[in-house]
């Protein structure tokens, strides 16, 4: 079975901790599932959305950024919006999340 | 691969830096929803005809 | 037969989106499933919610964001079934189950 491969793209500060939440929900619906934190600056995340993240990274996702205090702060992995374009061509749903 | 592209509003340089890269070497269509009564239903016609439908901010 | 639609709500300003898309779609004959998250719930209390709940197969939001919008998760939207206010796992049948995926 080939599994899907989503992406949620977050552009509002607001809306970064559900997006996040989001992506975690599809990866417990065994699919590849990424977020990407667009010029969103997030505050260091407290444990409970630490433990998020650690469950999407053990299910194969990712929180990308290519805000660099995302990944000084947060440890979550550096991706231009070069390489995310490049990435949202292998996904198979692609969500432009809430509001800018 | 047949791609459509959705725009909410009128899509800004980040949005369309995105689109110009998943749409490269693709086909592809837009739809402008941010448009005065957008015609919904040839929306869900390109929805249906597309392979991929993208609804951008 | 008409491909089937869901649709995957983040936005609390698109309920005429919602409606457009889905009526729309209902007229070709499709089946329309539709999940709010996060600050879209607030669009169950659209007067338009309870007839998006009639004309569309499968309405569903998320129960954990309706709460973090303010609401109590025992003041179910009218025209809601009390078994959609539901979690996720709604947005994943929606990529699973549906020909065709539109995120508003």
């Amino acid at each position: 079975m080939e599994y899907k491969k989503a992406l949620i793209i977050i552009r509002n500060k607001d809306y970064a901790l559900d997006g996040m939440r989001s992506a975690l929900g599809l990866a417990v619906e065994n699919m590849y599932s990424y977020a990407h934190l667009l010029d969103t600056e997030i505050d260091k995340l407290d444990d409970n959305n630490q433990d998020r993240l650690e469950m999407l990274r053990d299910m194969e996702g990712e929180v990308y950024t290519n805000v660099q205090s995302n990944v000084d702060q947060n440890g979550l992995e550096f991706m231009s919006i070069e390489e995310l374009g490049e990435k949202l061509r292998e996904m198979d749903v692609i969500v432009p999340y809430g509001i800018i | 691969m047949k791609i459509l592209n959705v725009y909410r509003s009128q899509p800004d340089e980040k949005t369309k830096k995105l689109v110009e890269i998943v749409n490269r070497d693709r086909e592809s269509d837009t739809f402008e929803l941010f448009v005065d009564n957008p015609d919904y239903d040839i929306l869900v016609e390109k929805i249906f005809a597309a392979d991929k439908t993208i609804c951008w901010w | 037969m008409a491909k089937s639609l869901g649709i995957f709500v983040t936005n609390p300003h698109v309920m005429h989106h919602v409606m457009g898309v889905t009526k729309a779609a209902k007229a070709k004959g499709s089946k329309v499933k539709i999940f709010f998250t996060w600050t879209a719930t607030h669009l169950a209390k659209d007067p338009q919610f309870p007839e998006l709940c009639k004309i569309a197969d499968d309405v569903a939001i998320c129960v954990d964001s309706y709460v973090n919008m303010g609401y109590s998760a025992d003041d179910v939207p009218e025209g809601l079934k009390k078994e959609k206010m539901a979690t996720q796992t709604q947005h994943g049948l929606i990529i699973e189950d549906y020909d065709c995926y539109l995120n508003l």
